[in-house]
């Protein structure tokens, strides 16, 4: 009896094993093409060179996602197709709306899904998302068949100033991230747009920046320090303090740069510091005044030493601005 | 026969239709000053990082007045109203110096407070702000 139930048991993994190996298609991104570079505001346009290998038949759709900076909005402005061996013309493809769920992803949605299995690309701000595409149509593939696919993706840039490291997936809609060999993804180096503003630097790490990205002085801003990017007059500071002016809209330029409580900064450990602040407070802002921008250093206890862009003498600038 | 008539009689009188009244929902009481208990932006946990302790608002039957502003949906004094005085799922805000401000609106009842949970943005329309006030002692 229990030899029976060992047997029984050992036919059904053997089975549900033997089902998933046969119902899949493995998937490579053999190669990418993409500009080191564009203006802003102008089309990125890329092409990935796919191969999709089968063990059986299968009916899927092909999905494309791309790792792009949030601000690009890719969502409302990219357009990708694809041409195939068992296609004819131009596919289209249609972005997943987030929320649904991808297949064999445990219920998360397809953008969380890749952010959890792939990554972030090795961009170091936060403002970076998937953004994940579906055929229009789906396709029937015959076993053990070698297809291959030229992905043709073309994004609108926004006017930013910004480098990002690109990333790029493909996949199918019955397998998802099921496993590394089901899906293809590529990461890129340091792509560069030649934009309007401050540079919004996703690649190198920051000495110092502000979290929202974007905000204006009536948001809550948190600027944090991190002294261990780069030796600093900072390296060896007990505590730290914020020196700060506000441009206000009429060309004013609002200083408070003391050594007191309200511009100490908390330590975050590892030569990091912290400090939350509300603009139109700090600066004691009437209704009428509002400000452009700050122009930020950051200085020991004595006000002696002062830590500014790239470790120098200039200040860190941030610009009021929302999407 | 008089006498079984008469009985029957009695049992249908004896018989009174209940009336069940369904339980009502209570009106949402926002009277008295409420504190700011937790404040996040964008997800990210502010409470004990931004000093939102001295912050009130005062709620009376149609007004309200704020002490101590920290950004906030509305940063002037003003009339304040419900969507739905039983079922309410927006919060209004009129300052006396411009126009309406509304956030959706939670009520849970928390360890046995009733805490209202508001969300709204003070500056850039992306960056989302969520406060939960409780009434203050």
């Amino acid at each position: 009896m229990e030899r029976n139930k060992y047997w029984s048991w050992a036919w059904k993994i053997g089975g549900a094993a033997l089902l998933f190996v046969v119902a899949a298609c493995s998937m490579s991104i053999d190669n990418v093409v993409q500009p080191a570079s564009v203006n802003g505001g102008d089309i990125l346009p890329v092409t990935l060179n796919v191969t999709i290998t089968t063990n059986t038949a299968q009916t899927s759709n092909f999905m494309v996602a791309v790792l792009v900076p949030k601000i690009w909005n890719t969502a409302k402005n990219a357009t990708i197709t694809f041409t195939s061996d068992i296609s004819s013309g131009d596919q289209g493809m249609t972005v997943i709306p987030a929320g649904t769920p991808a297949p064999q992803g445990g219920g998360l949605d397809w953008p969380t899904l890749l952010a959890t299995r792939l990554g972030n690309g090795g961009n170091l701000l936060p403002d970076y998302e998937w953004v994940a595409f579906y055929s229009n149509s789906s396709y029937s593939v015959a076993g053990n068949a070698t297809i291959h696919a030229t992905v043709s993706i073309k994004i609108k840039t926004s006017p930013d100033n910004l480098s990002f490291k690109l990333g790029y997936c493909v996949a199918n809609s019955t397998d998802g991230l099921s496993s590394s060999d089901r899906y293809g993804s590529y990461f890129g180096g340091c792509f560069q747009v030649n934009g309007t503003g401050d540079l919004i630097d996703f690649c190198n790490p920051q000495l110092a920046n502000i979290d929202p990205r974007t905000s204006l002085d009536n948001d809550i801003i948190t600027l944090t320090f991190d002294g261990g990017v780069t030796p600093t007059a900072l390296d060896n500071a007990s505590s730290v303090y914020l020196c700060v002016s506000g441009i206000t809209d009429t060309g004013d330029s609002l200083s408070v740069c003391e050594q007191t409580n309200r511009t100490k900064m908390r330590s975050l450990g590892l030569n990091k510091w912290q400090i939350d602040l509300w603009p139109r407070k700090l600066f004691n802002l009437s209704d009428n005044k509002h400000l452009t921008g700050l122009r930020y250093f950051f200085t020991d206890a004595t006000g002696g030493s002062k830590v500014g862009y790239g470790g120098g003498s200039q200040p860190f600038t941030y610009t009021f601005k929302c999407q | 026969m008089f006498f079984l008539s008469a009985i029957a009689a009695l049992v249908l009188l004896a018989c009174k239709p209940e009336r069940l009244v369904a339980p009502g929902e209570p009106v949402k009481a926002l009277s008295g000053s409420w504190q700011i208990i937790k404040a996040t932006r964008n997800g990210t946990d502010l409470t004990n990082r931004f000093d939102f302790g001295n912050f009130r608002i005062h709620f009376t039957d149609s007004s309200y007045t704020i002490d101590s502003l920290v950004p906030f949906i509305v940063s002037k004094n003003g009339k304040w109203a419900f969507d739905d005085p039983t079922y309410p799922f927006q919060l209004s805000f009129t300052p006396a110096d411009s126009g309406r401000k509304s956030s959706p609106l939670l009520y849970p009842v928390s360890a046995g407070q009733r805490n209202i949970i508001i969300t709204f943005s003070p500056g850039c329309g992306l960056n989302s702000y969520q406060y939960t006030l409780q009434k203050a002692n």
